[in-house]
C-alpha cells in the first residue's frame, strides 16, 4: 500500500532538503526522496568538494609564492601533492556536511526514501531501489531534482580520460596536463585550482573572452591577468572538435579562430554548462510544462501548471545556484501551509570562485542602464589601499559600487579580490534593504578589514573616499553630485 | 474541434475551495458560455459554477463529493467552431547551447531571471502581485504588505529616495479596512496536536472541511484576538408577550410570522445608538476604532449544514414588520443551503437566539471584526411577590458578550440595562422610532 504524506519532495539538495525540514517545521508529513546523495551535487560533487580543492590549491599556492617573502624558508624543492590524501580530506568533508544533512532530516520526522523517483501519475510517486519498488501518495510535491552537466558533441563523458566536473573533482592522481572546454565560472573554477596544483592548464573557450556575461567586465579583467601570471593558457574563440586517446592520455583538436591545433593532455575536462533534469521522473508524463530551455514553468510561487506540483531550484529557472534553490525551498514549503508568500527578493548574490574571488549582488553598469538609470554614480575602491588586504599579501581587486545617481540608491555592488566571497553579503543586504550610498559610507566598518573597502567604495561613489586621492571637496561647486551629505 | 479545459474560477473573496454538491451537466451535453454546470458548497455558500466557453461536455473531471480548489480543471469541452487554445507564453528565446557562456554561467545577468518566472503556467493569480525590483522596501516590508494583501508596486513610498515603509503599508491598508478583514487575516499559530485514538471500527474520520473548517477557522481567530467577557440578565417580558401577540396576528394578515427577534432587534438598535463601541470594529492593522453609522444586524441561523449568519441590511431603516419578514426569508434561505455570500457579509453586530432550542444563558462567541455579540433565551414563566401577592410574569434572559478591549465591564452593565428598560417596555420603542 502507498505511503500517504502531506508532501513528498523529490531531490535532496540544496533545495529539496531545506523544503523538507520547512515543511516538517510547519507541521505537515514530509518525506524526501534521493536516488543519489543526501545535499545533492552540492554538498557531493559541486560547491563543497569544490571549494574544499580550491582552498588547497590557494594554500599551496601561497606557500610557493607568498610564503618565502613573509619570512618562511621552505626546503629545497617542490612541495610534494599527496592527492590520495587530499581526496581523503575531501571527501571527509563532503561526508561530514552530507550526515549533517541526514541527521537535521531526521530530527525533523522527515522520511527519507532512498531510490530514483518516477511519477505514476500526479498524484502518485514511485520509488525503485536496489530492494525494490514502492509507492506514495502526496497532496502536494516539490521537485527539486536539479540539473547536470551538459555534453558536447564528440566528449562523451567517460569520467576517466574526458570529465564532467564530478569526474575533475575525484581524480586519483595529479594530472600534468589537463585541458578544460568552456571558460565559464566552473571550468576557471577548476582550471585555476588545478594550476595551483601545478598542473599546466589549457582553457578552450568559444567566446571573446573567459567569464563572458557571468560577471562585472572589470572584476573578470583581474581574473584574466591573474590566470596569465598563474600560466594558465586561455585559447578564445576557440573550439574543440574531437577528440582521441594518445598513450595513456588524449589528444584534442581544438579550432582556434579557424586554424586547427593538437593539444595532447592527460585528461579532458568539459565544462560548458547544465542543463535541468525536467527530462527525467516522468514530469512531462503528468502533465507539466517545460520552456524552450528545459526549465519546468513555475509561477512566483514556484507553482508548476499542476497546481498541486511546486518546482524549485536548478529544474525551474535561473540562476542555477545552491542558494536560490533553499530560498525557494522554504517560500514553497511557507506556501504549501497556506501562507502568502510569493519569490520577490531584488537579488541572487553570486560567488565565482576563481583567482581572486569573483563576487557580485545587483546590476553590472550595463544592466542598470537597461533598467532605466541613465546617470549612475560608480565608486570604485582598491584593494590595495586596504591595511587588511596588504597585510595578507592579497592586494589584487577592488570594490566597486553602482548607485542611481538622482537617489543614491544602491543598484549593483561588484567584488574583486580577497574573500570577496565572504563581503558580497553585506551588498546583497544593502540592496534588499533598499540602502542608498549613505546607508553604507555612514556605517562604521570595523578596522582593520577587508569589509572596510565597502564603505570607502560608497564614499568613493559619493565622491569622496578617505583612502584613495579624488578630486578636492574644496574645487567642486556647491550642491554638486556627491557633496550631498544626506539629500 | 478543440478541446479546453474549463478551470474553476474564483467564486468568492477568500475562498480557495469547495465540495461538488452535484453536476448540473454530463458528457454530451451541449452547454452555452456562462452556463451553470456544477453545483458547489464552499466554507460560505453553495454557488452554482459557470462555464466561460460553451460547446459539448467531454469529461467531468470530478466526482461528487470531491473537493475542488480554485484554478483545477473542472471539466473539459469541445469548443464549438473555436481556435485551438492559446499557446502559453513563451518565454525568451536562447536554447542551451552547448557553448559557453553556458547557462549555469549566467551569474551577474541572472539576476533578474528569478523573477519573472514565466507566469501563467497554471492560470493561478497571486495575490498581491509579487514586488518588481523597482520597488524600494526591505524584505520584512514587502513581506508585511502580502501578509496584509497590500500590493506594494506603485505606492508611493514617504522614506528617504520614496522608500515604501512599514508605516505606509499599515497606512494603506488602513484606508480599506476593516470589509477585508477575514480574509487577509493570518491564521494564528496554534498548536495542531494529533487525537490518537483506538482507531478502528470504534471511530469515524472525517476531513475537516467546507462550512465546518470555516467555522472552525473563524471562532479560532476571534478566540484568539479578542478578549471575551459576558453579562447576564434577566428582563419581565409580560408586556413584550401582550404586545407580541397583539402583533402576530396582523402579521399573518400580510403574510409575515412575527417572532420575538425584531422586537430585540429594534430595542438592540436603540440602545447601540446610545453607546456606538457596540457597533464598531477594531482594526488591528492600523491601530484605529472603527466607528459604523449603519446597522447590520446578523443573527445566527442553525442549518443543516452548520451555524450561518444572515444579515439584514440597513435593520435600522426598516419597519418591524420588514425586518420580520427579512429574518423569516433568510433563515428558509439558510436552511436550505441557498444563502447568497453577500448576504452573510458585512455585519456589524449579531444575535444569537438559543431560546428557541433550549438553555439558560450561554456565553457566545463574537463573530470578529464585531465587537460584541447579543444573547436572548427561552421567555419562561416566574413567580414573583407583587404588593403581597404572589404573582406571574413572563421572564427572558439576555446576555452581551463583549470585546474587552473596546468595552469595558460597566458600559456593558450600562447596555444591558438600557437594553432592558426598552424591552420592558416595549412602548418606549415607539420613542426611537425613526
Amino acid at each position: 500500500m502507498a505511503q500517504k504524506f502531506d508532501v513528498v519532495v523529490v531531490g535532496a539538495g540544496p533545495g529539496g532538503y531545506v523544503a523538507a525540514i520547512r515543511c516538517a517545521q510547519l507541521g505537515l508529513s514530509t518525506a524526501v526522496v534521493e536516488r543519489e546523495w543526501m545535499g545533492g551535487v552540492c554538498l557531493n560533487v559541486g560547491c563543497i568538494p569544490s571549494k574544499a580543492l580550491i582552498t588547497a590549491g590557494h594554500f599551496l599556492d601561497r606557500l610557493r609564492n607568498d610564503a618565502p617573502e613573509m619570512g618562511f624558508k621552505l626546503p629545497k624543492g617542490e612541495v610534494a601533492v599527496d592527492m590520495a590524501q587530499m581526496q581523503k580530506w575531501k571527501r571527509g568533508v563532503c561526508d561530514r556536511m552530507a550526515g549533517g544533512v541526514e541527521q537535521l532530516l531526521k530530527g525533523n520526522g522527515v522520511t527519507v526514501l532512498r531510490g530514483e523517483a518516477t511519477f505514476k501519475t500526479a498524484q502518485e510517486l514511485g520509488v525503485k531501489s536496489s530492494s525494490g519498488e514502492e509507492s506514495v501518495t502526496a497532496k502536494n510535491f516539490i521537485i527539486a531534482t536539479g540539473s547536470r552537466p551538459i555534453e558536447i558533441p564528440g566528449f562523451a563523458f567517460d569520467e576517466k580520460l574526458v570529465l564532467s566536473s564530478t569526474g575533475a573533482l575525484a581524480l586519483a592522481d595529479l594530472p600534468k596536463k589537463l585541458v578544460v572546454i568552456g571558460g565559464g565560472y566552473i571550468g576557471l573554477e577548476l582550471g585555476s585550482m588545478y594550476a595551483h596544483l601545478g598542473v599546466e592548464v589549457t582553457v578552450v573557450e568559444a567566446g571573446k573572452g573567459v567569464l563572458q556575461g557571468a560577471a562585472d567586465p572589470d572584476c573578470v579583467q583581474v581574473v584574466a591577468r591573474k590566470l596569465k601570471k598563474t600560466g594558465v593558457e586561455v585559447l578564445t574563440e576557440a573550439k574543440a572538435k574531437s577528440w582521441k586517446k594518445s598513450g595513456s592520455g588524449v589528444e584534442v583538436v581544438v579550432d582556434v579562430k579557424g586554424a586547427a591545433r593538437a593539444i595532447k593532455a592527460d585528461k579532458v575536462v568539459v565544462t560548458v554548462g547544465r542543463k535541468p533534469n525536467s527530462d527525467q521522473a516522468n514530469l512531462k508524463g503528468i502533465g507539466l510544462q517545460v520552456d524552450e530551455r528545459g526549465f519546468v514553468k513555475t509561477d512566483a510561487r514556484r507553482r508548476t501548471s499542476v497546481p498541486h506540483i511546486f518546482a524549485i531550484g536548478d529544474v525551474a529557472c535561473q540562476p542555477m545556484l545552491a542558494h536560490k534553490a533553499s530560498h525557494e525551498g522554504v517560500l514553497v514549503a511557507e506556501v504549501i501551509a497556506g501562507k502568502n508568500r510569493a519569490y520577490d527578493a531584488k537579488t541572487v548574490p553570486a560567488v565565482i570562485f576563481v583567482d581572486p574571488e569573483i563576487a557580485s549582488a545587483g546590476m553590472t553598469e550595463e544592466e542598470a542602464k537597461a533598467a532605466g538609470h541613465t546617470d549612475l554614480k560608480v565608486g570604485k575602491f582598491p584593494f590595495a589601499a586596504n591595511g587588511r588586504a596588504v597585510s595578507m599579501m592579497e592586494t589584487d581587486g577592488f570594490v566597486k559600487m553602482i548607485a542611481d545617481a538622482k537617489t543614491d540608491v544602491v543598484l549593483g555592488i561588484h567584488i574583486v579580490g580577497p574573500e570577496a566571497s565572504n563581503l558580497i553579503s553585506e551588498a546583497a543586504l544593502a540592496i534588499e534593504m533598499g540602502a542608498r550610498l549613505q546607508d553604507i559610507a555612514l556605517t562604521i566598518h570595523p578596522h582593520p578589514t577587508l569589509g572596510e573597502t565597502m564603505m570607502e567604495a560608497a564614499e568613493a561613489a559619493l565622491g569622496h573616499a578617505i583612502h584613495v586621492i579624488q578630486k578636492p571637496l574644496a574645487a567642486r561647486k556647491e550642491g554638486a553630485p556627491g557633496l550631498r551629505a544626506d539629500a | 474541434m478543440a478541446t479546453k479545459n474549463v478551470q474553476l474560477p474564483e467564486i468568492g473573496e477568500g475562498v480557495t475551495e469547495g465540495e461538488l454538491v452535484n453536476w448540473l451537466v454530463k458528457p454530451g451535453d451541449k452547454i452555452e458560455p456562462d452556463q451553470a454546470i456544477a453545483e458547489l458548497m464552499t466554507d460560505k455558500a453553495t454557488v452554482e459554477v459557470p462555464s466561460p466557453i460553451g460547446g459539448i461536455v467531454k469529461e467531468l473531471k470530478f466526482k461528487e463529493g470531491d473537493v475542488i480548489t480554485v484554478g483545477s480543471v473542472v471539466v473539459t469541452v469541445d469548443a464549438v467552431g473555436a481556435g485551438a487554445e492559446a499557446p502559453a507564453p513563451s518565454s525568451h528565446a536562447a536554447p542551451a547551447a552547448a557553448k559557453s557562456p553556458a547557462p549555469g554561467a549566467k551569474l551577474a545577468s541572472a539576476q533578474a531571471a528569478a523573477q519573472p518566472a514565466s507566469a501563467g503556467a497554471n492560470g493561478m493569480e497571486i495575490h498581491p502581485p509579487p514586488a518588481s525590483s523597482k520597488v524600494l522596501a526591505t524584505p520584512a516590508t514587502r513581506r508585511l504588505a502580502r501578509e496584509m494583501g497590500v500590493d506594494i508596486n506603485g505606492m508611493a513610498g514617504t522614506g528617504m529616495a520614496g522608500r515604501v515603509t512599514r508605516d505606509d503599508v499599515l497606512s494603506a491598508r488602513g484606508a480599506g479596512a476593516v470589509s477585508g478583514g477575514p480574509a487577509a487575516y493570518q491564521a494564528p499559530s496554534v498548536p495542531r496536536p494529533a487525537f490518537t485514538g483506538q482507531g478502528g471500527a470504534l471511530e469515524e474520520r472525517v476531513p475537516l472541511k467546507g462550512i465546518r473548517k470555516k467555522i472552525a477557522e473563524n471562532l479560532q481567530m476571534a478566540k484568539h484576538i479578542i478578549p471575551h467577557f459576558t453579562l447576564m440578565d434577566e428582563a419581565d417580558v409580560t408586556q413584550l408577550v401582550n404586545m407580541r401577540e397583539e402583533l402576530k396576528a396582523a402579521g399573518e394578515k400580510a403574510g409575515v410570522k412575527v417572532t420575538y427577534m425584531p422586537f430585540v432587534f429594534k430595542a438592540l438598535i436603540a440602545t447601540v445608538r446610545e453607546f456606538p463601541m457596540f457597533n464598531a470594529s477594531i482594526d488591528d492593522a492600523a491601530g484605529e476604532i472603527v466607528y459604523k453609522k449603519y446597522f447590520n444586524i446578523g443573527f445566527a441561523a442553525d442549518t443543516p449544514q452548520g451555524l450561518l449568519v444572515p444579515i439584514v441590511k440597513g435593520a435600522d431603516q426598516k419597519s418591524l414588520l420588514q425586518v420580520a419578514r427579512e429574518i423569516s426569508e433568510l433563515a428558509g434561505k439558510a436552511r436550505d443551503g441557498k444563502l447568497a455570500l453577500d448576504e452573510m457579509k458585512g455585519a456589524t453586530f449579531t444575535v444569537t437566539n438559543i431560546g428557541s432550542v433550549g438553555g439558560t444563558y450561554a456565553t457566545p462567541v463574537i463573530n470578529h471584526p464585531e465587537v460584541a455579540i447579543f444573547g436572548m433565551y427561552k421567555i419562561q414563566d416566574k413567580p414573583v411577590l407583587k404588593n403581597g401577592q404572589i404573582g406571574f410574569i413572563k421572564t427572558m434572559n439576555f446576555t452581551v458578550t463583549a470585546d474587552h478591549r473596546l468595552i469595558d465591564g460597566a458600559v456593558a452593565a450600562r447596555f444591558l440595562k438600557a437594553f432592558i428598560h426598552r424591552i420592558e417596555n416595549p412602548g418606549v420603542l415607539m420613542l426611537d422610532m425613526m
